[in-house]
């Protein structure tokens, strides 16, 4: 009589358990095949991370400028109107956090790197920084190999749907389904058709919009306000330590926004502003947020975003602060 | 590593996999897979965290040794107050020697330096009190001759690392726990599909119900002198649901892991806004903290005096108030413990001498409004729950009170997140007999139908998961 199968592993199954296994094999394998497909699509979709990205694996010897910052500056600074070869590194949300990561991340490969571009807004000191779980980093990660995460990365950590389903879910859905997506990158990254805001909604009518209602952040946090300086600082001894010119910039504000700031933070943050500009040789401010005689309503896709138009008078005074610089 | 994560994910089957393939008729071997899965799973947060919940687990396996070991009262009791001593003087030194030391400070009116002590700049180890508590529960039951000390080490790191459970409960008591770990396991497929089961709908409700009710509950409660008097109390609704959202859907998820394993822990949540009163209330939401309390805080108060309506009620309150302060060292959480305490007397007590009802029970108001009454008095105290300080629920209070109009409420109310949590509700009052919604389903449908269900779930939470947030109650 044949004895008990004997065997040297250490696992073993019972039938039911393999059978079980199967059972999950079945249910789980088109999930994951269906999460590829979506995760091809979103790769597909155009977007200006994905943009920038290819500009800096092709231009990398070119660039001079490297602009940084969040949605203003993103929508501000076109860098196919810059006279020195430029990078816009900067996208909504975006933080000095992120900006630094970028910075860092990046400067090693562009070995004509002489300006930085940064933003420094009405809120930015005020509004904390996000954690290193942020869903861009993967974007960072994936477009322009920049680590933002702050520890080893695996390649979860690459897959962009996954980093905000809702967000890449909605994109999916404008671009594939409803095509609404109207936006028309340069090369450089830039919505060159990005007037679709509130403002062309109200024909650029003035009194229209000064009845608009919009949000603003007016809450003043002295904590984060200390915190995000001393970032700022950092960030700034690291660049002159580079040898780096700076221009730091607040991009144009419209004047019902400006009229709704929270004077506690802009006096502050003009504080720092002022502080900055005695204590680093290297840095030379743009304080654009309050001209209102250069930039008006046509010039806004809203009350604190620039349209392309705005975007090209900002550019030309971006040029000549550089020219100050040479 | 968070239930809601993809490391979980990806660390779950792992450990499943080796658990039932080593294990095949080895209960130590799944014991030692369990402790290092566990191990693995804390020290992620931080692997500093491992020798303090170690130290934890080796105190009171040695205390209750010791206490079984001698005859003499004394001597026990010697051994169960050090165990006691260690507990809650590490919860004490972790989450609450900063609060009492800066209390400390303005009760004295002292500014920093002008006194002795200065706060600490430590870190709160994740489910600190989730794990304390639940080690300390097992000397005192030592002491009470409730169980017997078990000898088996192994066993015992397991039953206080036990990962489904160990940061946010269910708060198990080693007596239901503990000899599971002892007992051999069979791979059970219903009972593993139950578990799978229960996890999905964990995670609905965690990512599609609570990370959207949280996203416009931060929004409104970062500036709420921005809004009006209907907005706040939306706010409110939407944390006391986020909450639920977040805290049950965690533990079904703790619940349908520990099932996979082949482990059956206490049932956390019973649908706690059918409740008829703020004490019904207690008794379905985080069930197993309230029993911890009754058990161990509320009867031992209470033990000579049952007839006592002074003391009980003092019980009541007290039990309660530190119900609230096990939440978080501040304020705001000593006064709701204290304020639901309060309720709770007020629903006990008669209201004269010849009608024995209580002031809620035998009211005017129709039975099938009295869980309308009662949830609008905890919604009311979520706002303690939520606010970061008393100041903040002030200017809520004060807002929700002088009926500011709301202009921008049509703008937060999401007609597709009200959906879900219709859908979500709906599924628990119609199944509200089971233990989840999705419980059996094998013996209603077929397979295809089955599979479309688990489908649309998946779909769900992937289209339609809230921003991420961390689960709430790991940060008590």
């Amino acid at each position: 009589m044949p004895g008990p199968k004997r065997t040297l592993s250490i696992f073993s199954f019972s039938k039911t358990q393999k059978r079980f296994l199967k059972y999950c094999l079945g249910f789980f394998i088109p999930v994951i095949i269906a999460y590829f497909i979506l995760e091809l699509l979103v790769l597909n979709i155009p977007i200006n991370y994905k943009v920038f990205g290819t500009y800096l694996d092709t231009h990398f010897q070119e660039i001079e400028v490297m602009a940084l910052g969040s949605s203003q500056m993103k929508c501000g600074f076109n860098p196919a109107l810059s006279d020195e070869n430029a990078i816009n590194f900067a996208s909504t949300s975006q933080h000095h956090n992120e900006d630094f990561h970028i910075l860092k991340g990046t400067i090693d490969r562009l070995p004509k790197l002489k300006y930085v571009l940064l933003e420094v807004s009405y809120n930015h000191l005020e509004l904390p920084h996000h954690p290193n779980d942020y869903w861009k980093n993967t974007i960072y990660l994936k477009y322009y190999n920049v680590n933002a995460f702050e520890r080893p990365t695996w390649f979860k950590d690459r897959l962009v749907y996954l980093s905000n389903p809702r967000f890449y879910s909605h994109k999916l859905m404008d671009y594939y389904f409803y095509k609404t997506d109207h936006s028309q990158l340069n090369e450089y990254g830039f919505d060159i058709n990005n007037y679709e805001g509130a403002f062309k909604k109200l024909n650029y009518d003035e009194t229209k919009i000064a009845s608009h209602k919009f949000k603003i952040i007016d809450r003043e946090d002295t904590a984060i306000f200390k915190k995000n300086t001393a970032y700022l600082f950092e960030m700034l001894d690291y660049l002159q330590a580079k040898k780096l010119k700076v221009i730091v910039a607040t991009p144009p504000l419209y004047k019902t926004y400006l009229k709704e700031r929270n004077p506690n933070v802009v006096q502050r943050r003009d504080i720092v502003l002022s502080v900055i500009k005695k204590k680093y040789n290297n840095v030379i401010l743009l304080k654009e947020e309050t001209d209102t005689l250069q930039f008006t309503a046509k010039d806004f896709l809203n009350e604190n975003h620039l349209n392309p138009d705005g975007a090209k008078k900002f550019t030309a005074l971006v040029n000549q602060k550089l020219d100050s610089l040479n | 590593m968070l239930f809601n994560s993809f490391s979980f994910g990806l660390f779950l089957p792992i450990t499943l996999f080796l658990y039932w393939a080593v294990g095949f008729k080895r209960i130590k071997a799944q014991n030692a897979i369990l402790l290092l899965a566990s191990y693995f799973f804390y020290g992620l947060w931080d692997w500093r965290f491992l020798l303090l919940i170690v130290a934890s687990s080796l105190v009171d396996y040695f205390a209750a040794l010791a206490i079984k070991s001698t005859e003499s009262n004394g001597k026990q009791k010697l051994f169960l107050y050090s165990s006691v001593l260690w507990n809650l003087g590490v919860l004490f030194l972790f989450k609450y020697y900063n609060f009492f030391i800066d209390e400390f400070a303005v009760l004295f009116n002292m500014q920093q330096g002008e006194y002795a002590f200065s706060t600490l700049n430590l870190i709160l180890p994740v489910g600190l009190s989730f794990y304390t508590f639940q080690t300390m529960s097992y000397s005192i039951d030592v002491y009470k001759k409730r169980i017997e000390p078990t000898r088996n080490l192994l066993n015992f790191l397991c039953f206080v690392s036990f990962f489904p459970q160990l940061v946010a409960g269910p708060i198990e008591k080693a007596s239901d726990l503990l000899p599971q770990f002892s007992k051999k396991r069979s791979f059970k497929t219903e009972e593993v599909k139950e578990g799978l089961r229960q996890i999905l709908w964990g995670l609905f409700k965690k990512m599609v119900i609570a990370d959207n009710a949280a996203y416009i509950v931060n929004m409104i409660y970062a500036s709420p002198e921005d809004y009006g008097s209907l907005s706040l109390l939306y706010a409110s609704l939407l944390f006391f649901i986020q909450i639920y959202g977040d805290f049950s859907g965690y533990s079904d998820i703790a619940i349908g892991s520990a099932k996979l394993f082949g482990f059956k822990l206490s049932k956390n949540f019973n649908i706690p806004y059918l409740a008829k009163s703020v004490t019904e209330f207690w008794q379905r939401w985080h069930i197993t903290l309230t029993r911890w309390f009754t058990d161990y805080v509320y009867f031992p108060i209470i033990q000579k005096n049952l007839r006592s309506n002074i003391r009980r009620n003092i019980a009541i309150f007290l039990t309660m108030a530190l119900i609230g302060l096990w939440h978080g060292a501040d304020w705001t959480f000593i006064i709701f413990g204290g304020f639901q305490g309060f309720l709770i007397i007020l629903e006990r007590t008669p209201l004269s001498k010849e009608r024995k009802s209580s002031l809620f029970h035998k009211s005017a108001i129709p039975k099938i409004l009295l869980p309308f009454f009662s949830f609008s008095f905890i919604t009311i105290s979520s706002i303690l729950f939520r606010s970061q300080n008393l100041s903040e629920v002030k200017i809520i209070l004060q807002r929700i009170f002088s009926f500011i109009p709301s202009e921008n409420l049509a703008s937060i109310i999401n007609k597709r997140f009200i959906f879900f949590l219709f859908i979500m509700i709906a599924l628990e009052v119609i199944t509200r007999i089971k233990d989840f919604p999705l419980t059996q389903i094998d013996k209603y449908v077929n397979r295809p139908t089955r599979w479309i269900i688990y489908y649309i779930f998946i779909f769900l939470i992937f289209r339609y998961a809230g921003p991420k947030e961390d689960f709430i109650y790991f940060q008590f």
